[in-house]
């Protein structure tokens, strides 16, 4: 392929890059969700530069300079980048299906998807932190200069194109296997391990570098230049490797043990929706991934609040300890009926079935509740909290915060992919986010109205109140729920056919 | 097309299994056979998609040998259609042509006169209508995908279930379009399907697969093609159905 043929294609796929974007289904179904983005997307940039100019005007040190301070820590902004890539980052292995069998090389496409994540301008996004910051403390005199300048902003850009490549580098080993998850752990916790036991070595070591393209010293260009080329190595060899798997993923045929759950079989036809409920779990990634993720951040929060001397104060107390009950719910029920949107028309050909699921679906992560019960039991006994707290908190969450969730099930209309890794991009409708937030303010408003007029233990017994009716009642709303989702179901079926 | 010694498990199940099968220049192949006797997993490792455990497809096209895993070369020649996956679903129908032609580097001239040619085959639902691909029917989806396949006149076609999800208007008219096509520019065209009439009625050569073998290869001048091929599929219903026989000898279904 000659230059000129390989630029055409390489402006072509690019520019389906850019529709894709464009156009995603998210977009497509919602438009207050694409100016919401915007909105949100500004938020952050102006919040970012604020931030930046913070930084640049407080940090004053005698011995060091403003930058050089920022600099020791910036593996702090490394590890921020690798974790907000998470939510947007797609590997280029399962964007080059649709072109396989076009006659484009693999290896030139490869190429372009991996360079067009070096050149994306999310890789820009922090330089709303440091240019305004660069500004201060880099550009203007008596400090370095506007040459020193943008010496340092290529700096910061190339070292968070490295990061993406590492990102993208892990990402796709995590497609993999979920035990992936531990080589950022492991690669970040050895880098702030080391800088806090050997704390001149690693925050030193940062300055110098990150000083060297202040001083546009050629080595620490090239030294990321370098490491960049070895990053895109390792990436393309390695998205080829697994590219097979990625187009053939039809293809894996893994036989799953089946277990007849017969336990369950004397809660009748409940019990055979919770049966696909635990099922949905462990057969399904993007399930699985969900519940995992879930039961982490519970088991991470009720250590945290039973433990540690963290959130002990007034309010924050009961305030966390509601997330940590309603954590798991909160992250697997944003997306109520999603996974359900795959085979919708069999639930709907019978009679009252999404009633049932609702109702397993309620039971099951109401049971859900035992895991932080079970971890805050020790914090209850040595008296951190009052038992009427902990039960309050446990029955407000499936009382109180689930109707909010599940009321979502009238409006989710997008299909989960099932068996898509975890690179399926968020989905959010306006719905789905205002119900989260009501899901976690309103409950949260009314504790804390609650707590300012009656004492602790009052505010307690009324929580396990509220909670209490919202669990008693629970048949009775979520048949109104039914009943609102019979009204949209026309709607809702040919949504999530269309986004099967 | 060559294939030899091509085989692939999945876990257990033996996917394919061909020890040499020779597809001719100007041949029109029907591949059929049962869900899972491995059809698509064919066209897979033909096509590149799918590694096979041992084995390899050698595309020929003037006097050169095609390694389809070893090369792409082949891919200037070869137009295939699996399925919907394989579209851009965020383009329209008009926008992917339009791309699918540049990257074959075909004239905007003469994709249109491709795209006119097949107007009819489309039936007015999908050129000019600005959708997006993933929101056409089933149906569409197809025909866009087998008339991008055809974009760039093809010497070697492969369409795996052509026939799934059209009308029965449009797979009239899909079977005369792959005659013609046959019949104007002597391509090479190998479809799989489940509809035995369509794909009695356009193939030179038929091929039956069975757990990934192929068990049995018809040329159209085999006079008992037909009725050998039903007899199997015939057979493989009664080992499976185990309902009494009624007083007429057909056997009547226990509901």
């Amino acid at each position: 392929m000659d230059l000129r043929q390989a630029f055409k294609l390489y402006k072509l796929i690019s520019k389906n890059q850019r529709l894709a974007e464009k156009r995603h289904p998210m977009f497509e179904k919602n438009r207050t969700m694409k100016y919401f983005t915007y909105i949100m997307a500004a938020f952050w940039a102006c919040y970012l530069i604020f931030f930046g100019c913070l930084f640049g005007s407080v940090l004053r040190d005698e011995s060091r300079e403003a930058c050089d301070i920022i600099n020791s820590g910036f593996i702090v902004f490394l590890i921020l980048d690798f974790v907000l890539r998470f939510a947007f980052q797609e590997t280029p292995a399962q964007e080059v299906k649709p072109y396989k069998l076009l006659p484009v090389p693999t290896n030139f496409l490869m190429d372009v998807f991996l360079l067009r994540i070096g050149l994306k301008s999310y890789n820009l996004i922090w330089l709303f932190f440091f240019v305004p910051f660069g500004v201060l403390t880099v550009a203007l005199l008596p400090y370095f200069g506007w040459g020193a300048f943008v010496g340092y902003m290529l700096g910061v850009w190339l070292m968070f194109v490295l990061n993406g490549y590492w990102y993208l580098l892990w990402r796709t080993l995590i497609n993999r296997h979920f035990i992936y998850v531990l080589l950022p752990v492991a690669v970040y916790a050895a880098l702030i391990v080391c800088g806090m036991v050997i704390q001149s070595w690693m925050s030193d070591g940062s300055m110098r570098f990150m000083r060297g393209f202040i001083e546009w010293n050629p080595l620490c260009v090239l030294a990321v230049i370098a490491a960049i080329g070895v990053m895109f190595f390792f990436n393309r060899s390695l998205q080829k490797y697994f590219l097979y798997f990625e187009i053939a993923k039809a293809e894996r045929v893994k036989s799953v043990r089946s277990n007849e759950m017969s336990y369950l079989n004397r809660f009748g036809v409940i019990g055979e929706y919770l049966k696909l409920e635990i099922k949905s779990v462990v057969r399904n990634n993007v399930v699985r991934k969900q519940f995992i993720i879930g039961l982490v951040c519970t088991v991470m929060l009720s250590f945290l609040c039973a433990f540690t001397p963290a959130y002990d104060s007034g309010f924050e107390h009961v305030f966390i300890c509601v997330y940590c009950f309603a954590a798991q719910g909160v992250i697997m029920l944003t997306n109520v009926m999603g996974v359900e949107g795959n085979y919708i028309d069999g639930l709907m050909s019978r009679k009252e079935s999404v009633l049932s699921l609702l109702k397993a679906k309620y039971y099951f992560h109401s049971g859900m509740m035992l895991v932080p019960m079970l971890i805050m039991i020790a914090p209850a006994v040595t008296g951190k909290f009052s038992i009427i707290e902990l039960l309050g908190c446990m029955c407000f969450t499936p009382g109180c915060i689930f109707p909010f969730l599940f009321i979502l099930a009238i409006y989710n209309n997008t299909t989960l992919d099932l068996m898509n890794k975890m690179t399926q991009r968020p989905s959010n409708t306006k719905a789905q986010l205002l119900a989260s937030f009501a899901a976690l303010f309103v409950p949260m408003g009314i504790m804390y109205a609650l707590i300012m007029v009656f004492s602790t233990n009052v505010a307690g017994f009324l929580i396990l109140a509220l909670g209490v009716i919202g669990v008693v009642t629970n048949p009775l709303w979520l048949k109104i729920i039914y009943k609102h989702f019979m009204i949209h179901r026309y709607e809702n079926m040919s949504s999530f056919r269309a986004t099967r | 097309m060559q294939l030899d010694n091509l085989s692939k498990r999945f876990g257990e199940t033996v996917a394919l299994d061909i020890d040499r099968f020779t597809i001719q220049s100007g041949d029109v192949l029907g591949l059929v056979g049962n869900n899972g006797a491995g059809k698509t997993t064919l066209f897979r490792v033909i096509l590149d998609l799918l590694q096979p455990d041992s084995g390899e497809a050698t595309i020929v096209a003037d006097g050169v040998n095609y390694q389809s895993a070893r090369c792409e070369d082949w891919k200037a020649f070869t137009g295939a259609y699996i399925d919907s996956g394989f579209l851009i679903e965020y383009l329209t129908p008009d926008e992917y042509f339009s791309f699918v032609a540049k990257v074959n580097c075909i004239p905007k001239d003469k994709a249109e006169d491709v795209l006119h040619r097949y107007a009819d085959f489309m039936s007015g639902e999908i050129l000019g209508q600005n959708k997006l691909i993933r929101n056409l029917s089933a149906g569409n989806k197809q025909k866009v995908g087998i008339v991008a396949a055809l974009l760039h006149r093809p010497s070697l076609l492969i369409l795996d279930e052509p026939f799934n999800f059209l009308d029965p208007s449009s797979q009239i008219a899909m079977k005369y379009m792959l005659e013609d096509y046959n019949r104007h520019t002597g391509a090479t065209i190998v479809v799989s399907s489940h509809n035995l009439t369509h794909t009695l009625d356009i193939c030179t050569r038929v091929a039956l697969l069975e757990h990934g073998r192929i068990i049995r290869d018809y040329s159209k001048s085999d006079t008992d093609m037909m009725a050998e091929i039903e007899h199997y599929f015939e057979g493989n219903v009664r080992h499976e159905n185990h309902s009494p026989t009624t007083e007429t000898g057909t056997q009547a279904i226990a509901w």
